[in-house]
């Protein structure tokens, strides 16, 4: 589609594209207006132009808008759909500030091009701590977009996109837009700008009772100058934000048509199936390929020295032969690892610890006096298991490498990492390699690593042809980059009143976010809370709320047990923590009072609350288990969520309730466990998954608390479910869980 | 004929790093076959339709499961990831409407006649250069041929 571009295309001599320059490559390159202008001075359009328009009969009128003759507004979005409904969600972001008709707004996910990196994700990672209010300015510019681009992030994950990415760059953009568009018709109509309205991609002029659709200004549009501070609508103006707009992903998922990554077809294509080697870090001695040579369809055999893989005509045929391959393994250091092995491991490292050893991660007051002078002391230790991702959509990816270029098709949450992945697996130029990003079958985490693109890339480029290279379940669960295992222990100390006053943690790892395992919302005299790192040799990866996941059971599980001891109910004890923060307040109290927190239950049936604030949202679940059978029923789960602004409704409701899905999984049943350095886990039988006859009925709340700052949704539902649950436990049998998962303990 | 190619030694692996040194490849690869070369041995089922040309036809009608990913051939139906294909053969290139064309399809001048469609659907790229037609591309002669007879027979029916 870059045909019409011409060597004349030249930046000047700063090496920064004017925008007149832009306007004027269109013009010379000829047939067709291919040009865009570009709203950030030396966004360099003339790239970035023909990845997203047809080259005619289109204005890119920024990095995130483009307009076409029919008026159809597309809204390009930097991250990618996993499920979560963000395509739709960053798409109202931008309609509602741009006042465009919702029906004729359509969605492209951006290229894997450094300009869509991720601003506020690089904030997060470069400087955390760094308060320069600048940077939440609604202006298109960002120095930090700069940092962003040398990490090369565009980066969808830690529940950032509509929170970071909407609200600082979509609605800005769609603000400008719009601006620019009233700009440029009041210059056609000699009228004040301030008496044109927009309404559904129309400008309109009251007085003199014109009216135009966007597309008659796209151009003239794509000449005013950038409004430097777009100015975006207030809460109560809102008309698409905020609205259960339907997923725009959802009928092609629902007719079959939606094309992920694993779909991917390119002509001349074979198949690879891999194995990796069983304890990471080995490498392959040997390999016996004696039958695999003699299988049908059998292209090639490779021993890539980590892995093992078989290219064939059909993925059946390389996974077949795949099996029959007798491999033998060098010695590694991991080998005799145990799971008793790992937990007894990180018991010594928290015992060498002691009471004032690891790494301090937040101090407040003095808890050692706190904890000497307590009238009740409370110690407890918790432990969780390594998880699987188990995405649906097993690891795969497709690529090609030939003639110094590479292409490389998958669904990553990181398209500009997994082409830098490809570039170096291919030792070729970043700028050789083109990345064809697709939806994505469950990423959870998972898909940000980028061990699958490396794996196919190298295969690929031993072949010369192209490969899709697909994991069996069984590697996708051996191999994968999981959920650390962690154990936590704890100290409280209460006072004569049943007040907490002291809180003493310590834990094993901490991967991120960094304030999982901290609870500055609850009004504790003194705190200290620490880490131990202790080696282990399986990879650690994100996984859905990260390290929220361990420390949301093991803060709420603790603060349960400080209230019994207290002799105090897990609500009352709670709110008494929350005194000083109504925000928090309203939330546990809404959750308490959807389920009728205190009335009477039937016999066995307890409930149970958790309140975990993550990923700027506030969560709190009440569970409702039924204790009268084999095994744990959670039958129904209440949730109050405030993520400041909920921008789709239903997308946000739908979100809970697959964290909760997700999370209750992993309380129920999850657990990778390993013996002699090898993952024992290898599919759904051994690795289980909630069934839906196994899922409680979801009934969520939602809090529009603080507009100006938004919490994310992917991830804030998951950590309460699984303290909920065992919460409730409790309640209905006194039995206090522990460790995780509860499939390990007999408490019916 | 096997090939076997050993490579010298194993080094470190570098996973991802910031080195612009490619990743290892293979320490050993044995090359079975190359694509395309006859595989050993396995029979090609045979058409059980005693009437060559209806024979043709389903062969062509199984084969399209691969094109169905994109395309629809039924009078009326729906552009896919491509545009339905009813009528296609001896028809103008970039016709259907609604569906949006490369410029490259658009302009090409071409109509599809079947040697038209058998160069293209053989290497869409090389035929159209900037067809976004990326994928579906059929090496195999006969199998497009029967494609192609198909495709004229969905039309006629």
């Amino acid at each position: 589609m870059s045909k019409n571009k011409t060597a004349t295309d030249k930046p000047g001599k700063t090496g920064k594209w004017t925008r007149r320059a832009f306007i004027g490559a269109g013009v010379v390159a000829g047939s067709a207006l291919v040009v865009g202008v570009a709203v950030r001075q030396g966004n360099p359009i003339d790239r970035l132009s023909p990845l997203l328009t047809n080259g005619e009969n289109e204005q890119l009128l920024n990095a995130w808008v483009k307009v076409d003759t029919d008026n159809i507004v597309t809204a390009v979005i930097p991250h990618v759909e996993m499920g979560q409904g963000v395509y739709t969600a960053l798409a109202q972001m931008l309609a509602d500030e741009m006042d465009a008709d919702w029906n004729k707004v359509r969605i492209l996910e951006a290229p894997a091009d450094m300009q869509y990196v991720s601003d506020s994700i690089a904030r997060d990672f470069l400087a955390p701590d760094l308060d320069v209010p600048a940077i939440f300015e609604p202006t298109v510019t960002g120095g930090i977009l700069e940092l962003a681009q040398a990490m090369g992030l565009q980066f969808t994950g830690g529940s950032y996109s509509v929170r970071a990415t909407g609200q600082r760059a979509m609605r800005t953009a769609g603000a400008a837009a719009r601006e620019m568009l009233v700009a440029a018709a009041a210059s056609e109509w000699q009228v004040p700008a301030g008496e044109i309205t927009t309404a559904d991609s129309m400008i309109l002029h009251a007085g003199s009772g014109k009216s135009e659709p966007f597309s008659k200004f796209a151009l003239a549009a794509a000449e005013q100058s950038l409004p430097a501070k777009p100015m975006l609508k207030s809460p109560e103006n809102y008309t698409i934000m905020g609205q259960p707009k339907a997923r725009h992903d959802i009928p092609e998922k629902v007719d079959g048509s939606a094309v992920f990554g694993i779909d991917a077809q390119v002509p001349g294509m074979k198949y690879a199936a891999v194995r990796a080697t069983p304890v990471v870090g080995a490498t392959i001695e040997s390999m016996d390929a004696s039958t695999a040579k003699t299988m049908p369809g059998v292209l090639q055999i490779l021993n890539m020295g980590d892995f093992v893989a078989v290219v064939a005509d059909g993925y059946w045929q390389a996974q077949q032969a795949l099996n029959s391959i007798d491999t033998k393994y060098s010695k590694s250091e991991g080998d005799s690892l145990d799971q008793d092995a790992l937990f007894a491991r990180y018991a010594t490292h928290l015992d060498e610890a002691g009471d004032d050893g690891g790494d301090m991660e937040t101090e407040t007051g003095d808890v050692g006096k706190g904890f000497a002078d307590a009238a009740t002391k409370v110690e407890a230790e918790y432990k969780v298991p390594f998880l699987a991702h188990a995405t649906m959509e097993p690891m795969n990816c497709t690529a090609w490498v030939r003639d110094g270029k590479c292409d490389v098709w998958s669904g990553h949450q990181a398209p500009v990492n997994a082409r830098q992945a490809a570039a170096d697996a291919a030792g070729l130029p970043f700028e050789d390699v083109t990345y064809h990003n697709a939806y994505l079958g469950g990423g959870f985490g998972r898909r940000s690593e980028s061990d699958a693109i490396i794996m196919a890339t190298r295969i690929a480029k031993a072949t010369g042809y192209p490969v899709k290279m697909i994991w069996s379940r069984e590697e996708d669960t051996a191999q994968d980059h999981y959920r650390p295992s962690a154990t936590s222990r704890f100290r409280g100390g209460l006072d004569k009143d049943g007040k907490a006053v002291s809180w003493d943690n310590i834990h094993t790892h901490l991967f991120d976010p960094k304030d999982a395992p901290t609870v500055p919302y609850y009004n504790i005299a003194s705190h200290k809370i620490r880490k131990v790192d202790v080696p282990t040799q399986l990879r650690f990866g994100p996984w859905r709320s990260v390290d929220h996941s361990q420390h949301g059971f093991f803060i709420e599980s603790f603060v349960d047990e400080m209230a019994h001891a207290a002799g105090k109910d897990g609500y009352a004890f709670r709110r008494e923590l929350l005194a000083g923060s109504p925000r928090h307040l309203k939330v546990l109290d809404t959750a308490a009072k959807m389920s009728g927190w205190g009335s009477a239950l039937p016999e066995k049936h307890g409930r149970g609350i958790a309140f975990v604030p993550s990923f700027g949202s506030i969560v709190a679940q009440v569970a409702e288990v039924d204790m009268s059978g084999a095994k744990p029923k959670v039958k129904k789960v209440y949730v109050a969520a405030d993520p400041g602004f909920v921008i789709n409704p239903d997308g946000f409701t739908a979100q809970m309730e697959s964290a909760i899905a997700y999370g209750l999984t992993a309380a129920l049943y999850g657990e990778i466990t390993l013996k002699d350095g090898k993952v024992q886990q290898s599919n759904f039988h051994d690795y289980p998954m909630l069934r839906i006859n196994e899922m409680p009925e979801v009934e969520v709340a939602l809090i529009n608390g603080d507009h100006k700052h938004l919490g994310g949704g992917g991830e804030p539902g998951l950590p309460p479910i699984a303290p909920a649950v065992t919460n409730a436990i409790f309640a209905a049998t006194g039995k206090r869980i522990r460790e995780l998962p509860l499939s390990k303990h007999s408490i019916a | 004929m096997t090939t076997v190619r050993t490579f010298a030694c194993l080094t470190v692996f570098l996973l991802a790093g910031c080195s612009a040194d490619a990743a290892p490849g293979p320490v050993e690869q044995i090359i079975v076959r190359e694509p395309g070369a006859a595989p050993v041995a396995t029979a090609a089922s045979a058409a059980t339709n005693n009437d060559p040309a209806s024979a043709l036809i389903a062969e062509g009608k199984a084969a399209f499961a691969n094109c169905a990913a994109c395309h629809t051939v039924e009078k009326g139906a729906a552009n896919g990831v491509g545009p339905n294909l009813f009528g296609i053969v001896g028809r103008a290139a970039g016709a259907v409407t609604g569906f949006a064309y490369s410029d490259a399809l658009k302009s090409s001048g071409i109509t599809w006649t079947a040697a038209n469609l058998d160069s293209y659907i053989a290497d869409p790229a090389a035929k159209i250069p900037g067809t976004t037609m990326v994928a579906g591309a059929i090496a195999d002669s006969a199998k497009r041929e029967a494609v192609i007879a198909y495709l004229e027979s969905a039309t006629a029916n």
